[in-house]
């Protein structure tokens, strides 16, 4: 048992820890979420189907991370460290880490559900279905949202750029 | 592009997924060739698509892993919630059932002074036995007597009082 979930953190932790990572935009706050999903994936792993261990995870991060914000109430803060340095835009270094820099902000500074949607779809690379299941949305919905948060993305990459 | 093209932006999105028939793809390039903000608005998506591959799945601190890996350690059942489970309960259960078959296969070997507390105790309840015996039989002896001679004498007096009234009747 202790192996199996050895292997799941092996494999989803990363996952797990870049969706609290952009959801609270805080190290200390989103390792702490992210370990919370972990004690719960330890506590219900009998009544967790296999194939459903990473939908299921990403899906108790994020409701963490939520619940988290929640109590905080400033879910539009940021966390300036978040970023390394200041970049005004992504077009001013053409290095493509200040690009990914710029974006990483950007993504964080979208609403819920547009901001978990980038995350899981575009940044973890889960499939519509999995996406939507982790939001507890249907497909067209899953779509939807994600093509208004993509625009929103592209227009302020349209706006920094020269 | 406006809001009634709510079906291109669908589209472009296709077209980035690959998901977009080769039909709909000729289409849209058909299109954003007529419509110059169709045409900025897939040439903004491409560059964001572009952009989205520099983020990567942040790796994990090594700060986190660990206390990830220390969660079974950590997390173990406790022993009043484990008491609940089944093969717990059953052996809970079991317990008082063994000390008392222990206790009755457990050999008796008395010890001498419970040997002679025993044998002193016997003497005592069979010299009491002995007198109360003897009591009793007088008694027995002189009840049984006396109702013995009751009932003979009186089945003997029934006998001839009923012949008695058998003959009067006849003769009647």
């Amino acid at each position: 048992m202790s192996r199996k979930y050895r292997q799941w953190v092996k494999e989803y932790q990363d996952q797990a820890w870049t969706v609290a990572r952009y959801i609270l935009k805080d190290a200390q706050e989103a390792e702490d979420a992210t370990q919370e999903a972990f004690v719960k994936l330890w506590n219900h792993q009998d009544s967790i189907d296999p194939d459903r261990v990473k939908p299921w995870l990403m899906k108790v991060t994020r409701n963490g991370c939520l619940d988290r914000l929640r109590r905080r109430r400033d879910n539009v803060e940021f966390d300036e460290s978040y970023m390394a340095g200041e970049v005004s835009g992504p077009m001013q270094g053409a290095a493509a880490s200040e690009t990914a820099a710029w974006l990483k902000r950007a993504i964080s500074g979208l609403k819920e559900p547009y901001r978990s949607l980038v995350v899981l779809r575009d940044v973890n690379q889960h499939s519509y279905e999995e996406v939507a299941g982790m939001l507890e949305l249907n497909l067209a919905q899953v779509k939807t949202y994600l093509h208004r948060a993509r625009k929103q993305l592209r227009e302020q990459l349209a706006e920094v750029r020269p | 592009m406006n809001e009634h093209d709510d079906k291109w932006e669908d589209q472009i999105n296709a077209l980035l997924d690959g998901e977009l028939s080769a039909d709909d793809a000729d289409l849209l390039k058909a299109q954003a060739s007529d419509d110059r903000v169709l045409a900025r608005a897939i040439v903004e998506a491409y560059q964001l698509h572009q952009a989205m591959d520099q983020v990567k799945v942040e790796r994990a601190p090594d700060s986190l892993t660990k206390r990830l890996n220390a969660i079974p350690r950590e997390h173990r059942s406790a022993p009043v919630f484990s008491l609940f489970q089944p093969r717990w309960a059953m052996a809970l259960a079991a317990v008082p059932l063994v000390v008392i078959a222990v206790s009755l296969m457990r050999p008796d070997t008395p010890s001498a002074s419970e040997i002679a507390q025993a044998r002193q105790d016997l003497a005592i309840a069979f010299a009491y036995l002995d007198k109360a015996g003897a009591i009793t039989g007088r008694e027995i002896e002189s009840t049984v007597g006396h109702t013995m001679a009751n009932a003979v004498t009186g089945s003997v007096n029934k006998v001839i009082q009923s012949e008695n009234l058998t003959s009067k009747e006849k003769e009647a």
